[in-house]
Parts: C-alpha cells; sequence; structure tokens
C-alpha cells in the first residue's frame, strides 16, 4: 500500500472557508490521523467541496468527513459537492443517505446497580421456584415409572451408573483417602499433648461417616456429574434432540431425566460408602506410623468408638443430595439458551447451584439430627 | 492503484484428500468489481476452494493470489495484511457469541486500527445500516437475532475494515425467500456503490439468476464453464441442465426456499 501524504496535505480551505479541496487517498487504514486534522477545520457556508483531485474515498472516510464538517457548523444538506468521480460520488451518496438514521441511534441502555441488583434477585427467585417445578416433574415421571416399570429405560439408567458411579470411584478414593490421612494427622498432633491417641480414632470415625464422607463425594460428584448433565442434555437442546424425542412421541422426561436422577440417586450413597472406607483406611495409616496404633487396635477401637447411627445419618443424606444435584444438572440443560455461550454459562451455573444447595442441605440435616437427638 | 488488474487470481489448484483428487487444475481469474458466484454440485469442493482462496487450506498444488498477494508463499505478515482488505462471513454467521452484535462489528476495528472508540462507535452505526440493520440491533446478542439478521450483522463485520472483496459462504442459506432476494439487492448494492468486489458460493438459484455478474462451474475437479449466469443456463451440458431445469419446473416463480 502507497505511503499516504501527511493529514494536513490531504485537504485545503480556501481562504474565505468556502471552499474545500480534497487530495490524496481517503481512506480507513488511516482514518486515525485524518481525524484529528479535520477537527480543526473551520469552514464557513455556503461551503463547496471539492473532489476533484482524490484518489480513493471509502465509506469510512466519508464518514469521518461528514461528520467534521456537521461539528463545524456545515450541515449536509447545504454542501456542494463537485468535482467527485462516479465511484466517490457513489460512495458518499450512500453515506449521506444513511447519516439521518445513524444520528437518531438510540444510546446503549447504562446499567444501574440497583436494577441489576433487582434483575439478578428476581433471577435467583425464579430459577429457585422452576427447580422446585421440575422437581415435582421428576417426581410425577418417577411415579409413572413405578406405575409402569416397563417405561423405564434400562440400558440409558446402566450407562448414566457406569458414568456416574463406576468411573468415579478412582477419584473419590483418592480424594477420600487424603482427607483421612490429613484429618487424622491434624486430630493426631492435639490428641498427642493430652496422650489421648486412641480419641484419634473416635474423631476420625464420626467425622468421616457423618459429614466428611457424604459432603465431600457430593461435591465431586456435583463437579463431576451434575456438570456432565447439563453439558450433556444442553447441546442435545441445542441440536434440537430433545425436540426430536418430543416429536417421536416420547418423553425427555421419561427418556434422559428419569435416568440420570434414578443413576445418581443410587451412586451417591455407594460411593459415600466408599469414600468412608477409603476414609478410615488414610486415618488408620496415618495411626500406625505417627500415633503408634496398629490397624488392629485401630479397627477394634473404631468398632467400639464408632456407633452405627453415626454412618447411617451419614448415609441417609446422600439421597438427598443426589437428588437435588441431578434436578438442578437436569434442569438447567433442559433450559439452556439456544447458543453455545449459554452451554457453558448453565455448567457454570450448575456446579454452583448443586454445591451451595449440598450444603444448605447439609446444615438443615444437621439441624433435623439435632432436634431428633441422633 | 490499478484498478483493471484482477483480484483474485486461482492458477492450476489442484487438491487432494489421501488419494480423492477433489481439485484438479482450478484456474479462473475475478476482476475488480465483480459479483461473482461459485457452483458446483455437492462434493464438488467449492467450500474448500473458498478455503484455499482466503488461506485456511492449503492447496496440494497450484497458486492462489488475492490483491496480487501469493496466500500460500507470502510471509505471514504479508498474508495478515492482505486478510485485513478483504472479508469473510461463514455460513452460520459465526459471530462472536459473547459479544453484542455492534462489539462484533468493534472488533476488526479495535484490533486493526488507532481510531478514537466515539469514532469507532460511529463507524460501527455505518456499518451496522449499510448491512440493512435496525440502529437497535447493535446492542442484541447474536443469539437474539432472527438467521436473516445473524447473516446481516456477520456481513456488517465483515465489511468493518472497508474490504476490498468480500467473500460470502452460502449467504441466502436458511433464508425465507423474501428476505434472501433483500439480501441479494443488498450484496448487488455494496458492489454498485461501494465498488467492492464480491464472490460467493451459493446454491440459490435465484441469487445467480437475478443479480451474479458471472457465474463459475466447478465439476469433475475442473471448472466446467465460466461466463454471465444467463448463458450458462443455455449450455449444453447434463448437468448444468439439470441444475437450472429445477427453475423452469416450478414455472419461475421464486418460490423455492433453500435449505443449509
Amino acid at each position: 500500500m502507497t505511503t499516504d501524504a501527511a493529514p494536513e496535505e490531504r485537504f485545503a480551505l480556501s481562504p474565505d472557508g468556502t471552499r474545500l479541496a480534497l487530495t490524496g487517498a481517503w481512506h480507513l487504514a488511516d482514518l486515525s490521523a485524518l481525524a484529528p486534522a479535520l477537527a480543526r477545520l473551520q469552514p464557513k457556508s455556503p461551503l463547496t467541496v471539492d473532489g476533484e483531485r482524490l484518489t480513493i474515498m471509502d465509506s469510512a472516510a466519508a464518514l469521518a468527513l461528514l461528520r467534521a464538517l456537521a461539528a463545524a457548523g456545515a450541515q449536509a444538506e447545504s454542501i456542494q459537492w463537485r468535482g467527485f468521480s462516479a465511484p466517490h460520488q457513489r460512495v458518499l451518496d450512500d453515506v449521506l443517505k444513511r447519516l439521518a438514521a445513524l444520528s437518531e441511534a438510540p444510546p446503549l441502555p447504562r446499567r444501574r446497580w440497583l436494577a441489576e441488583i433487582g434483575e439478578r434477585s428476581t433471577v435467583i427467585y425464579r430459577q429457585g421456584a422452576d427447580h422446585f417445578e421440575f422437581l415435582g416433574e421428576t417426581v410425577a415421571a418417577l411415579l409413572g415409572v413405578v406405575a409402569a416399570p416397563r417405561r423405564l429405560r434400562l440400558r440409558e439408567l446402566t450407562a448414566q451408573l457406569e458414568q456416574a458411579c463406576l468411573n468415579a470411584i478412582p477419584v473419590i478414593i483418592l480424594v477420600t483417602l487424603l482427607i483421612g490421612v490429613v484429618f487424622a494427622y491434624l486430630l493426631g498432633l492435639q490428641a498427642e499433648q493430652y496422650g489421648a491417641n486412641i480419641f484419634v480414632v473416635d474423631g476420625v470415625g464420626i467425622g468421616m461417616a457423618r459429614e466428611f464422607a457424604p459432603i465431600i463425594v457430593a461435591v465431586i460428584i456435583a463437579g463431576r456429574s451434575g456438570a456432565a448433565f447439563t453439558a450433556q442434555l444442553g447441546s442435545m437442546r441445542l441440536t434440537e434432540e430433545i425436540d426430536a424425542i418430543r416429536t417421536l412421541g416420547l418423553s425427555p422426561m421419561q427418556v434422559l431425566v428419569v435416568p440420570r436422577v434414578l443413576a445418581l440417586v443410587i451412586a451417591l450413597p455407594l460411593l459415600a460408602f466408599i469414600g468412608l472406607v477409603a476414609g478410615l483406611i488414610g486415618a488408620a495409616l496415618v495411626a500406625d506410623g505417627m500415633l503408634g496404633i496398629p490397624p488392629v487396635a485401630f479397627a477394634e477401637r473404631l468398632h467400639g468408638g464408632l456407633d452405627i447411627t453415626h454412618v447411617w445419618a451419614g448415609l441417609i443424606k446422600t439421597p438427598v443430595f443426589a437428588l437435588a444435584i441431578a434436578i438442578v444438572g437436569c434442569r438447567m440443560g433442559m433450559h439452556v439458551g439456544r447458543d453455545t455461550r449459554a452451554v457453558g454459562l448453565a455448567t457454570t451455573s450448575t456446579v454452583v447451584q448443586s454445591i451451595v444447595s449440598v450444603i444448605l442441605l447439609d446444615a438443615a440435616f444437621a439441624v433435623l439430627f439435632q432436634e431428633l437427638g441422633i | 492503484m490499478n484498478t483493471h488488474a484482477p483480484v483474485i487470481e486461482v492458477d492450476g489448484i489442484v487438491t487432494r484428500f489421501g488419494a480423492n483428487a477433489v481439485h484438479d487444475g482450478v484456474s479462473f481469474s475475478v476482476a475488480r468489481g465483480t459479483l461473482a458466484a461459485l457452483i458446483g454440485g455437492s462434493g464438488t469442493g467449492k467450500s474448500v476452494l473458498l478455503r484455499e482462496i482466503i488461506g485456511l487450506h492449503r492447496p496440494t498444488e497450484g497458486t492462489v493470489r488475492v490483491l496480487g498477494t501469493d496466500m500460500w508463499r507470502a510471509s505471514p505478515a504479508e498474508v495478515a495484511a492482505v486478510r485485513r482488505r478483504f472479508g469473510m462471513t461463514f455460513q452460520d454467521g459465526a459471530l462472536f457469541s459473547s459479544l453484542t452484535v455492534a462489539q462484533n462489528v468493534a472488533v476488526p476495528l479495535a484490533e486493526h486500527t488507532k481510531i478514537a472508540p466515539e469514532m469507532r462507535d460511529h463507524l460501527v452505526r455505518l456499518r451496522l445500516a449499510q448491512a440493512g440493520l435496525p440502529a437497535d440491533a447493535g446492542a442484541k446478542m447474536p443469539s437474539e437475532l432472527s438467521g436473516g439478521m445473524r447473516k446481516r450483522a456477520a456481513l456488517a463485520r465483515a465489511l468493518a475494515l472497508e474490504p476490498e472483496i468480500l467473500f460470502l459462504d452460502e449467504p441466502t442459506s436458511g433464508l425465507d425467500p423474501t428476505t434472501a432476494r433483500a439480501f441479494d439487492a443488498l450484496v448487488r448494492s455494496l458492489v454498485d456503490n461501494l465498488g467492492i468486489t464480491v464472490f460467493l458460493v451459493t446454491h440459490d438459484l435465484d441469487t445467480l439468476l437475478t443479480v451474479v455478474d458471472r457465474l463459475i462451474v466447478l465439476a469433475g475437479g475442473k471448472v466446467l464453464a465460466d461466463g454471465p449466469p444467463r448463458e450458462i443456463a443455455k449450455l449444453d451440458d447434463a448437468w448444468i441442465r439439470s441444475y437450472f431445469a429445477i427453475r423452469t419446473m416450478v414455472g419461475g416463480s421464486p418460490s423455492r426456499s433453500d435449505g443449509s
């Protein structure tokens, strides 16, 4: 591309200010240099613009010229255009034609923080209400399966169980084992000072059984399966697969949602139990190495110190956590907006919402168990 | 600037995917200010050829020159410079879904020019108007647009840097006939009023017969025919005859909609 002359040499205003001569190339590429020079222009009416010596004139440059002239008080209607070659004149006319519409363009709406808070609160409220509605739909679909067990998609259920349960076992074992190690180590540091090493077993046992195993497993599954549900169902909605299921006379709730919800409700208690065992093994390793409690003594103490109600109190919570995760994950996927960005946003939102609901439910259970004296 | 030299030169293009030869010596050139269309049956490599011309897919043999630059032998900097001088719209718009329409159009302006933000806003509005979008469309997200508006938004983005050439991939596919004809008229006005060269790949016979200056027919890996649409329609070739016969079958009424 040819190098352009300095902006000041590209136009010349006659001494009386009524004649503006344009020269050379006027195009987008060097508009940034041309625009500030144009802004200093002081034309007088009636103005004649001479385009005889222009070599290039594109619509961006025409817009910049017209805006600079308008800002200096020369209205487009009163300007005489002369000497423009036919192509340049057409570009100029094209921009002139649209100029009126451009100035009327509404400014982008400015966000106000109060309105934003209100808007977001409504969204959160509606989302909560929608989750409950979806829960109702799911329960109705589940009852439909109970009434007619043949409607249960066994193949889909097994596939989901494999993905949500079987494939999750390694990561569950790894995480809970390490949590057991860390927990026993921290308790051991304190207990050693009082010579109460053996109580580490009680502490780890109750802690893992009641809280750590269920919560940690639920959080992992929320990130793993909840997000997967949203992403899968969201992409299926994007490719209109869900509409196709409906058109074929099938119920997406029966075909897609019920197997996923059931799979998670079955999987989570099993995984939480595996997590509990792995956590206790981790604790036993630390007890053996650091506190001088051999595995046999650990098992014996666990047998005497850990009441089975603690295990049940922990496990009983997990199907409820699973239901919350599956409902959030499926609904976010089924109701996602029809573009790629919406699927990403919905998946993120699923993880946040399901983890928060797991913690909230756990708090509710804590209050309930307190009242029941468990 | 030489206004008579061809802006697109395709010379001896050969494309092979494994043993399968898609192009076997495709050559043509397109002069400045022309509205040219590339047609051909499924699997004749129209889209591949388009991707080769704009430098997204390397041909097995042959040269492609866009605005005088050899797209496959020039340095990356030279190719980048040429890319700023042409615009491209993809079949489904390929708008950035996280940005508003106005922000989409502003992306090339912000990346490649030093224009002040205030002037940029006005230029974005001019582009939206040139693409035939109402002023309030700028604040919308791509997901809120209809198919026709999405194509127009993509056109506005392709126009942002004042391109000398516009490449359009199936510009009217998936549009209803009325919207498609309006889009045709818009593309024609870009050629007539702004002097832009347009090269499009299409299946839309109405586009071909109403607004296109020149038709390039791809068949059997070669250019089968090249010339004004009305003359091509008269040629005695089995594929061309059956292609244009669809038009006479519906009695010449523009009532067919084109699926993508």
